[in-house]
């Protein structure tokens, strides 16, 4: 019902752009407001509609997932949340995925933050991905299956250090409880005892100095979620192979989710992105009518 | 409890989105709390992961203290020194350590990734074959020019000891081009990166808050 | 005519750096050998037992990693037989260490299929699992590991072998050479300024802007907003926009406009007050200088914007000038900007942020424009002698990049040879 609904008002709304865009050539510019209360409609329309688009996979996605599946069951991961609040409805939805595949592989998680909120963003996906029935059934314990350290400051300092030894950064996990009495940890001395390295970043530090300061430096393989914003700054490296994958911004991790057949919020989240970024270009076409129109105007007026 | 919490933030998320339509009293009050509430948020981890979690367990409390992080903490405390006018200028010997430790760490990395390594990378054979049948590969070839002109015209136009004038300025102009083009396509992911942001809030606003979704 | 023989001798002088350290790159660098093979893996094996222990690893070797503070040793082997083909039964190697040919011997490490190395470094506290001491005799082994954990076969063991750490990274003397090369091209052109040489400059559109907003917001009797951006004190940027805020400070107060400098760092909030401070000092106004002029506000990211947009929405600033480190907040602030029909001033290295400057601000500094921006407004010698050697090694790299393109179309070995200098691994 609802469903209908919105889909009936898209349609209205459609059509009121048209009448925007004949306004605005017979020289009546768009107020701002106006703008903003249809990029409202754009992004609450489709997600009342509640439907999925069909998406291809594309090849940084691909070369991610082939590369996890490689990866042998009890595969120690390390997990590198650098991201708060802000940058979660990009970011969570990668990592969820990530984490629900990665328990059902059973792989071995060792979660960390350069961001003090990101330890906090890894335990609200943990426990996201813990109410997926399969891995509720697994059983996993805290320590022994996965285990969180915590944030430490320092940035890129972090990184060069836990190249020789990570119990030095992290002495603690986030329960208080001294590294080497975590069962998980007994052989992880530095990045040597990783089998892969996954990296959720928006911005400094992030990717970036995951790439200069931990791959270039002690040559483990990295993997890396990132926020559109960021993303194509990390093509040079994902082409050197200095990344064996990457996730950009909310289309991305619906990619990822596909994949990796997780249906999650990402997927949810594309008809609204796609409904956005038409608006967007609608209105940058309008944008430039009135622009052109006033420019006539005005040399009109000049004569 | 979680109720609450979910209507808080909803109404300071709809008080923030208020300013769209003007400045008003609702946002200046959001503002306001956000700023006092993060600072408050800051001061505390601050304290708690470097002074305590850091500095006070690393150096005092274990079992093998670390007595480097002293140095540090010495640094830092030095900071303090700008309260008092007459030794102010103290103040600059950890902010010199900082500036300069940075650099130095940075140095390397960014000579190696951002210079060296991109002219690596642009030192490549034009025309680009198929590796079965050694036939030209257009598209690609097309590619290394474009990429070739790009640095080239790129280069030019961060020189700054010439004026742009003649054959040089023709060549920065390309470079401008060149550079519109890369802030165009990167304009467009940040689009993409602010629409899932609000779509981010649109969908706790409908589903946490009103439920009207899922 | 004293000038122009000056000039001359200092063109011959930076002509034989060139030629010195050209002769030292080629000299250097025809030993240097760079070439590392990309481990493209195969498809991963059967899930199903294995039946057969599969062929062992083999060639194994065991050596000291080079270029490293020790404490680690490097193995490399060549594939099973049954690895990827075969019976396709490997899924991963073990490798295995021990203090005596005769063992015991421990894992040390689990690669998958298709690895052909593995480095074993030890952890730096000898009280830690895993740690071990260089010049102590090692043997290692790799066993070729099936589903079937019984099921594996080992590799001939390799030793003794010991690790040993290097004081200088040979890797990296491409890196120093460039390095020293520029230090010397920044000291040669720092010393030409400090005589008086006349170091050309391109005018910037932006700063050229800076003075007549400032006039502009005298005229209308509107204060003048100054953001240093979200970068740290130590990042460029954040000191390039220092100096133009020295500059715009010092304007500031010769016309007795009012100036407001939120701040995101406390410590960039400190050193801040000081450029503001000496720059009143400079202008003859020290009486005007007020401790408020730059003040901190916060350090959470959207906290700031939300506070800095409800200063410019209120105080209507005449001119906002945008200088350093910007992220997700440059639209945001530059948009309510243009909405309080401010002139915006902008310049940033962070290149995602530059389009968004350039929509909605009058001015824009694009990258190193901003690092240019501020030698061309201190004229201090030391930033524009800088400046010049950073536009002599963006001439050597352009040239390096067209000679290597050349040579690698005409004479493709001798190309090759040449790309990798470029090509340096850390």
């Amino acid at each position: 019902m609802l469903s209908t609904i919105a889909m009936i008002l898209s349609a209205i709304v459609g059509l009121s752009l048209i009448y925007l865009l004949i306004r605005t050539i017979q020289g009546h510019p768009v107020e701002r407001r106006i703008v903003f209360v249809y990029i409202g409609l754009a992004v609450v329309l489709p997600l009342l509609m509640n439907k999925t688009l069909p998406l291809p996979v594309t090849k940084d996605v691909r070369k991610l997932y082939d590369r996890l599946e490689q990866l042998q069951p009890g595969s120690k991961v390390l997990c590198a949340f650098d991201y708060d609040p802000p940058s979660a409805p990009e970011l969570q939805p990668m990592a969820v995925a990530f984490l629900k595949y990665a328990f059902k592989k059973d792989f071995k998680i060792i979660i960390m933050g350069l961001w003090p909120q990101g330890p906090q963003q890894a335990q609200q996906a943990i426990e996201e991905a813990m109410l997926d029935p399969i891995i509720a059934g697994k059983n996993l314990v805290q320590g022994e299956d996965w285990v969180n350290l915590g944030f430490q400051s320092g940035n890129e300092f972090v990184i060069q250090s836990m190249g020789t030894e990570f119990k030095r950064m992290f002495p603690k996990d986030n329960r208080r409880i001294p590294y080497e009495d975590i069962p998980l940890l007994q052989n992880v001395v530095n990045f040597s005892n990783v089998d892969f390295v996954m990296n959720f970043s928006a911005g400094k530090p992030g990717t970036y100095e995951w790439v200069q300061f931990g791959v270039d430096r002690f040559g483990f393989e990295l993997g890396a979620g990132n926020t559109a914003v960021q993303a194509p700054m990390m093509y040079p490296y994902l082409r050197a192979g200095q990344l064996k994958g990457l996730l950009g911004g909310m289309i991305g991790a619906a990619e990822f989710e596909k994949v990796l057949n997780e249906k999650g919020k990402a997927s949810t989240f594309l008809l609204a992105q796609t409904f956005a970024h038409a608006t967007v270009i609608i209105f940058i076409i309008i944008g430039n009518l009135a622009f052109f129109a006033s420019r006539k105007k005005k040399t009109a007026g000049a004569r | 409890m979680e109720m609450i919490s979910i209507w808080i933030a909803a109404i300071l998320t709809l008080g923030i989105f208020s300013f769209l339509y003007k400045d008003n009293p609702l946002y200046k009050a959001c503002e306001a709390l956000f700023v006092g509430v993060s600072a408050a948020y800051w001061a505390i981890v601050f304290y708690f992961d470097n002074i305590y979690k850091k500095f006070y367990e690393g150096a005092v409390t274990a079992e093998e203290p670390d007595y480097f992080l002293w140095i540090g903490a010495i640094l830092g405390l030095l900071f303090l020194t700008r309260l008092v006018p007459k030794i102010g200028w103290v103040s600059r010997w950890p902010m010199a350590l900082i500036v300069g430790a940075t650099a130095g760490l940075w140095m390397v990395g960014y000579f190696v990734s951002n210079a060296m390594n991109q002219i690596g990378n642009t030192i490549s054979n034009i025309i680009a074959r198929d590796e079965l049948t050694g036939a030209i590969a257009w598209g690609e070839t097309f590619g290394t020019m474009v990429i070739l002109v790009g640095v080239v015209s790129g280069l030019v136009y961060f020189f700054f000891s010439k004026e742009h004038k003649g054959v040089f300025g023709a060549t920065a102009k390309v470079g401008t081009w060149f550079l519109m083009v890369t802030f165009g396509a990167s304009f467009g992911y940040t689009v993409m990166s602010r629409m899932s942001l609000l779509i981010g809030r649109v969908d706790f606003l409908l589903g946490d808050w009103l439920g009207i979704l899922r | 005519m004293r000038n122009s023989f000056e000039k001359t001798r200092a063109s011959r002088a930076l002509l034989l750096v060139f030629v010195c350290s050209l002769l030292l790159l080629i000299v250097s660098f025809s030993t240097s050998v760079s070439a590392q093979a990309d481990n493209d893996s195969d498809t991963p094996a059967d899930s199903i037992l294995a039946l057969a222990a599969p062929a062992p690893a083999t060639d194994l070797k065991a050596f000291d990693t080079d270029n490293d503070h020790g404490h680690s040793i490097t193995i490399e082997w060549t594939l099973s037989a049954d690895d990827g083909a075969g019976a396709n039964s490997v899924i991963s190697y073990r490798i295995m260490k021990s203090e005596s040919p005769d063992g015991p011997f421990d894992s040390v490490g689990l690669v998958p299929l298709g690895a052909t190395s593995h480095v074993n470094s030890s952890a730096i506290d000898k009280n830690s699992e895993g740690y071990f001491s260089d010049n102590t005799d090692y043997y290692y082994r790799v066993e070729a590991m099936t589903t079937n954990a019984a099921l594996f076969s080992s590799s001939e063991i390799v030793g003794p072998v010991q690790s040993s750490g290097q004081w200088f990274n040979a890797g990296l003397v491409p890196v120093l050479i460039a390095i020293l090369i520029f230090t010397i091209l920044t000291m040669i052109f720092v010393q030409l300024a400090k005589k008086g040489m006349d170091l050309y400059v391109r005018p910037l559109a932006g700063i050229e802007a800076v003075d007549e907003a400032i006039g502009r917001a005298t005229e209308m009797g509107r204060p003048i907003l100054y953001v240093l951006g979200l970068g740290s004190a130590a990042d460029i940027a954040t000191i390039a926009s220092f100096t133009i805020l020295g500059r715009v400070a010092k304007k500031v107060a010769e016309y007795q406009t009012e100036l407001n400098v939120p701040c995101y760092d406390p410590i960039v909030m400190a050193v801040a007050q000081e450029v503001v401070k000496s720059a009143f000092i400079d202008a003859g106004r020290p009486e005007a200088y007020k401790d408020d002029i730059v003040h901190f506000i916060t350090n959470s990211q959207f906290a700031y914007v939300g506070a800095v947009n409800g200063i410019i929405m209120r105080d209507l600033p005449a001119t906002n000038v945008y200088m350093g480190k910007f992220f997700a907040e440059s639209l945001i602030l530059a948009e309510t900007g243009a909405a309080a029909g401010s002139i915006q001033i902008a310049g940033t290295d962070e290149i995602p942020q530059i389009p968004f400057f350039f929509v909605a601000c009058d001015y824009t500094l694009i990258g190193e424009e901003l690092f240019a921006a501020s030698a061309y407004l201190g004229r201090e010698p030391e930033l524009l002698g800088s400046l010049k050697a950073q536009d002599y090694a963006k001439a050597v790299l352009l040239a390096s990049a067209i000679i290597g393109i050349l040579l690698i179309n005409i004479f493709p070995d001798f190309g090759e040879t040449f790309k990798s200098w470029f090509e340096v691994i850390d």
